[in-house]
């Protein structure tokens, strides 16, 4: 997958400051993705911008961001919205350091892959990093990512470290108003049936279970197009499952365990 | 309480119950500004246009094409696409679980709060429980948003929270990521005063209570351009070569040392900067 430089800036810890270049975890890239087709001419459909008024098409050099100053716009350059006051724009300064557990997963928006840009920085990346893991926290800081500042959370991993931007305050919704209605108890029998068959069907990590059947179907009807063939590929296959709500739970555990046992798959232990 | 996104059903082993699926994260994307064109001072639209011709396209016209070659596209009609949509059969089906201990956070996309209909919640709280009391999430599969998902489900409190994960071909690994950076590791007493400053930082956060800043600060500056001020990047920060690193932790140690009334009696006879510094070959620490 092709690396994409992201942003470059700087990681700082107190008056240790080192250079370093950041790139997102998640690509598009490999996704199979259309393009718009004229129909009619086979050629591409591109977006253009015109002049609201006089409707005549706007290149991009006269292009310009206008912010909306009380009805009145002030234009601003690219270089200029680059000056804006805030050491976040360049500067990753980790102010404060918490345990991993204490910042839910649902806070976690986009992650990136932080590194040390140049020989430089190396040591100081490294004893910040090193520092971090073996305290066994990560770090917060501020960044400024499309023109919005975000919380972040610096995770160390292997020889970089993972940057995670925090979703807004706003955001996450309350889970209360959603989970304060759940209040039935667990029979504790049941409970460790439960267990067993959980244990049974535990695994290692795989990324075969994300694979996406959807997209090697269109690479199928892709490849059969280019040769000229009919569509040959059939719908994705979902399983059908009994919609019948389960009355005894203790025999349908008892049933999973069966199911579970012939299965010959790798597990894992915990 | 916002409407359900999505109503089905859960299955893990041979028990089914009623589940609801709602939003948990919602982002909205903020915009600031207007696109002008400079030479009027008006407004911009878009307008999709062909490419050959300039003519805008109507949208009936619009269809999908796959680029095989350069400029040389396979057209793949809408019925195409819809035959191998996966039928929905509304059902959450769990079909592994995984230690918590491996789950790898860079594959989660979108969260949801997970909770029974009326009839489910026995076996609902039978799923969550177990599911603390292993140590483990789990794996599941539904048709969502007419593509098959991945979902990763945990426990969250009273409840469950199922997070989509990203495919396969979307991610890519940190150890992917990582091969290329510098195997250096630092230890001794550089990594000794390091650890230092990050004790007395160590404190607590709550996303909630975050501000963002940029929109205040971008009032300043679109203020001062609008008095004709002239606007001057800030100045690059100070980077330290290898040779100062030890200086700046001793300072900023000092500097930390200054702020707090005890002082700790932590060791830092423990080698020289030279030989504290180690390449180490690829181990590697789990996320999560």
């Amino acid at each position: 997958m092709a690396v994409r430089p992201y942003w470059k800036g700087y990681l700082k810890l107190s008056l240790v400051t080192c250079p370093v270049a950041m790139s997102p975890a998640t690509s598009e890239s490999e996704k199979v993705r259309f393009h718009t087709i004229n129909r009619e001419t086979h050629n591409r459909v591109v977006s253009h911008y015109v002049d609201s008024v006089t409707g005549k098409e706007v290149s991009d050099e006269d292009e310009v961001k206008g912010f909306d100053r009380g009805g009145e716009y002030v234009l601003l350059e690219d270089d200029e919205l680059q000056a804006v006051n805030l050491e976040s724009v360049r500067t990753i300064e980790i102010s404060t350091f918490v345990p991993r557990e204490t910042i839910d997963w649902i806070w976690l928006d986009k992650a990136h892959y932080l590194v040390p840009d140049g020989k430089v920085g190396e040591d100081a990346f490294a004893v910040i990093r090193d520092a971090m893991a073996a305290e066994d926290v990560v770090g917060i800081s501020r960044l400024v990512i499309g023109r919005r500042e975000h919380a972040i959370m610096l995770e160390p991993r292997g020889n970089g470290i993972v940057v995670w931007t925090l979703h807004y305050g706003d955001e996450v919704r309350d889970e209360d108003e959603y989970f304060d209605r759940i209040t039935a108890d667990t029979d504790p029998q049941l409970l460790e049936v439960a267990q067993e068959v959980i244990q049974g069907q535990t695994k290692h990590w795989s990324p075969s279970f994300v694979k996406d059947p959807m997209q090697e179907n269109l690479l199928k009807i892709i490849a059969a197009k280019k040769k000229g063939l009919k569509n040959v590929v059939k719908p994705i296959e979902v399983p059908t499952a009994s919609k019948s709500n389960v009355v005894d739970l203790m025999a349908a555990l008892k049933k999973s365990l069966e199911g579970g046992s012939k299965k010959s798959e790798a597990k894992a232990k915990r | 309480m916002a409407r359900a996104l999505w109503k089905g059903f859960l299955t893990f082993g041979a028990i089914t119950f009623p589940a609801i699926l709602y939003t948990a994260v919602s982002s909205a994307e903020r915009v600031s500004f207007n696109i002008l064109n400079r030479r009027t001072g008006n407004k911009v639209r878009r307008e999709y246009v062909d490419s050959g011709s300039g003519e805008p396209v109507e949208r009936d016209a619009q269809v999908k094409g796959y680029e095989v070659e350069k400029d040389q596209h396979i057209i793949i009609e809408p019925d195409e696409i819809a035959a191998i949509v996966p039928e929905s059969d509304k059902t959450i089906r769990v079909s592994d679980y995984i230690p918590n201990s491996e789950i790898d956070t860079v594959f989660l996309d979108k969260s949801y709060y997970l909770i029974p209909d009326k009839a489910g919640e026995e076996a609902f709280v039978l799923l969550r429980d177990a599911l603390v009391r292993s140590g483990v999430a789990a794996i599941a599969h539904a048709v969502l948003f007419r593509r098959l998902r991945t979902l990763l489900i945990r426990p969250h409190g009273n409840g469950l929270i199922a997070s989509t994960m990203n495919f396969d071909y979307e991610v890519r690994s940190a150890e992917e990521a990582f091969e290329d950076a510098p195997k250096v590791h630092i230890e001794g007493e550089m990594l000794d005063l390091a650890k230092h400053i990050i004790a007395t930082k160590k404190g607590t956060f709550n996303p909630k209570e975050f501000d963002d800043r940029y929109d205040t600060a971008l009032m300043e500056l679109v203020q001062a351009k609008a008095e004709g001020r002239t606007i001057k990047p800030p100045k690059e920060p100070k980077v330290e070569g290898v040779s100062s690193l030890l200086e700046a932790l001793r300072e900023s140690v000092g500097v930390t040392e200054k702020r707090r009334t005890r002082t700790t009696a932590k060791s830092r006879a423990a080698g020289a900067a030279k030989t504290g510094r180690k390449t180490a070959s690829g181990e590697r620490r789990k996320a999560g």
